[in-house]
């Protein structure tokens, strides 16, 4: 119906208050919309600004200090922004489900399973209380978790790290939320349960019309069954590109991403790697932040100044100004 | 099922544990009060008595003789149920711990509820908080507490309140319930702001703790309602250590509010030991460790189990 996304980020900047007067931006600036059942890849290495992303999305970034200083983040028609108590607590487990990074540390160690998911499925407060054991269950198979009535009497720690992104996973989607945000899914997991995961994501969305945002720093996997591929690096969003034209990316760092993987699979390839150190917050270098890795540097590149978005389709942009360059 | 065996064992398990410390703290107390010097005999007839009469009163009192056969025939009566009577006035044992026994666990148990009521709140409240001049106030007034010996504390409220004020007695006791209150009331006081400087300290680290959880913040973005919140990802999960270390302590105190009992002259069972001790009254002091022991342990072992039942990441 509506041509509205439902996720709109524009030139989000989050600092962090780290003194009275000193204040470090963590991310400068996020640009990127998600449309209502898209899967969007969000992609980039440790400390760019992932989860302070998400964490802005479901309003708890005042727990880390941080805030949003400047930009524009709607969901569905509600300026982020500016909400107050009230809105959040409409939005919040109804509207969006989150599924922290560290899952694993996800689970309350003080309830049962059970418990909680009956505790997220009552956020409705229409919800009959006569089916609620009945709707945790199917939750947990739709999760598909293996003998569900035991797990529901179960503690966290009782359960593997897989079970316990499951049921995570199973508490985000209890209100089928409009939006599922989950902050690396299947990090520390192995190979078998991430697919089942990605697969799973995938079957919610196709169900309920979800809209996921997925978190990771595995690109080559989450390409497999993204949509768009927004890609992060030192706190600004550098690239949004479909993921069928991944391998046509504008972006050095994206190739660099991408790359690195592909190398592992087939040893022809050119070998690309990130090399040195990731940029630290607080020490981004100015003009383009990464000038000093990048093969394809000129002065031009180290001129201080906001690096402009660059669009190229529909739903792809690039920050890189030499981005015709790349391929000559 | 297979979770509910494995709970029995480990109540089962910590029970004997409990019966075994018990089983010790008796054989101390025996060993350790003839080890101390002092003897009975002496001590009931006073200073400057013969020594033909003490040794009379010595043979009288079976003082003498192999002290195996002493110890054994001490576990034999206390099989039976029989604890003794006092070398120096013939009163039994029992007798004496259920007059006195009360008054202590009056004391102890209303200065513990008290202590809970101050402590929950402020604990939590700064703990979640987390405002540094609240943390810092809070560390600062507790310390004070803390480092003060309670006789101090205690000494200022009988200035304050029984000489300048006389709200409340100095000394003197009555056993029925609501007039007890009357002579118990500073004490449990003086007792309650010791006991609050702990608590609240053990409960304000935990909460601050709980704070920075990841599961916390799932609840948060979950929207779980004020009331539920404040149980189970704030309370609960903070609970379990500041109900193990009061458990003990109210063990602890059992012994420990002698000094009170003394400043506020209470007939309380840490004076009558004391003064046993004093006189080498051997079955009396006897009888009360081996009351405390058993009280401990049993307080502490309640103290796991609950602590374990709100939190199973708790070791039991
Ligand atoms: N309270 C804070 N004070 C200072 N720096 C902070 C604070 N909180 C977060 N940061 C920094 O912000 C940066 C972004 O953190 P964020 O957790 O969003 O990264 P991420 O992309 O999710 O990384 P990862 O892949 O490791 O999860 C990190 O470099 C982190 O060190
Ligand atoms: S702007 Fe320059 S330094 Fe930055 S990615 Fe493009 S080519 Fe590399
Ligand atoms: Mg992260």
């Amino acid at each position: 119906m509506s041509e509205q996304p439902l996720v709109i980020i524009d030139e989000l900047k989050i600092d962090v208050r780290l003194t009275r007067a000193k204040r470090l931006p963590i991310v400068d600036t996020a640009t990127f919309d998600v449309k209502r059942g898209e899967i969007i890849g969000l992609i980039g290495e440790s400390g760019s600004g992932k989860t302070m992303l998400c964490r802005s999305l479901v309003g708890t970034l005042h727990r880390r200090g941080a805030y949003i200083a400047s930009g524009k983040l709607v969901f569905d028609g509600i300026d982020l922004v500016a909400a107050k108590g009230a809105q959040w607590s409409e939005i919040r487990g109804k509207q969006i489900g989150y599924v922290p990074q560290s899952a694993l540390a996800g689970p309350n160690p003080v309830m049962l399973i059970g418990a909680q998911i009956e505790e997220a499925i009552l956020q409705d407060k229409n919800f009959p209380k006569s089916k609620v054991k009945e709707r945790a269950i199917e939750l947990l198979n739709i999760v598909q978790i293996r003998r569900p009535e035991v797990v529901m009497h179960q503690y966290q720690h009782e359960l593997s790290g897989g079970m316990k992104q499951r049921v995570m996973i199973a508490c985000a989607i209890a209100q089928q939320p409009q939006l599922i945000v989950a902050d690396e899914p299947t990090t520390g997991l192995d190979v078998t349960v991430q697919a089942e995961i990605m697969r799973l994501l995938l079957s919610i969305r196709a169900e309920f019309n979800t809209s996921i945002i997925l978190v990771s720093h595995d690109l080559p996997l989450v390409n497999q069954i993204c949509d768009d591929i927004v890609v992060m690096h030192a706190g600004t969003t550098v690239e949004k590109i479909p993921s069928k034209d991944i391998t046509h990316a504008k972006h050095p760092y994206t190739r660099a991403l991408y790359d690195s993987r592909i190398d592992l699979v087939e040893p022809k390839g050119k070998l690309t790697t990130i090399n040195g150190q990731p940029p630290t917050v607080g020490s981004w270098p100015a003009g383009c932040r990464f000038s000093e890795w990048c093969n394809f540097v000129r002065d031009e590149c180290r001129v201080p100044q906001t690096m402009p978005i660059i669009p190229l389709g529909p739903d792809h942009y690039t920050t890189c100004i030499r981005y015709t360059e790349l391929d000559k | 099922m297979q979770k509910g065996n494995q709970l029995t064992r480990k109540i089962i398990g910590r029970f004997l544990r409990a019966i075994s410390v018990a089983f010790w703290v008796m054989v101390l107390s025996f060993v350790m009060i003839r080890v101390a010097p002092g003897d009975p005999a002496s001590a009931r007839l006073g200073p400057g008595a013969e020594k033909a009469a003490i040794e009379v009163l010595r043979k009288q009192l079976h003082l003498g003789g192999n002290p195996i056969t002493q110890f054994f025939s001490y576990v034999n009566e206390l099989i039976h149920g029989n604890l003794g009577v006092s070398l120096q006035d013939g009163v039994k044992v029992v007798d004496i711990i259920n007059r006195t026994l009360p008054i202590t666990i009056y004391l102890i148990l209303l200065s513990t509820l008290c202590a809970l009521i101050v402590s929950i709140p402020i604990g939590t409240y700064i703990g979640w908080s987390g405002k540094g001049s609240l943390v810092y106030g809070f560390r600062g007034l507790t310390a004070i507490f803390l480092a003060t010996p309670n006789f101090f504390i205690a000494m200022v409220g009988i200035l304050f309140f029984s000489v300048r004020h006389n709200w409340a007695p100095v000394f003197g006791y009555d056993n029925s319930f609501p007039q007890n209150l009357h002579y118990l009331w500073l004490p449990v006081a003086v007792n309650t702001i010791i006991l609050s400087s702990v608590i609240s300290r053990v409960l304000f680290s935990s909460v601050s703790e709980t704070k920075d959880e990841e599961f916390v913040e799932t609840g948060i973005i979950r929207g779980v309602g004020r009331r539920r919140f404040f149980w189970f990802y704030i309370l609960k999960p903070s609970l379990a250590p500041t109900v193990v270390l009061l458990s003990y302590m109210m063990g602890t105190m059992l012994g420990a509010t002698v000094i009170l009992e003394t400043v506020f002259s209470l007939p309380g069972i840490g004076r009558e030991l004391v003064g046993a001790v004093l006189t080498s009254d051997y079955p009396v002091v006897q009888g009360i460790l081996l009351y405390f022991g058993v009280i401990t342990v049993l307080l502490s072992f309640i103290g796991d189990l609950i602590a374990y039942l709100l939190d199973r990441r708790v070791k039991i």
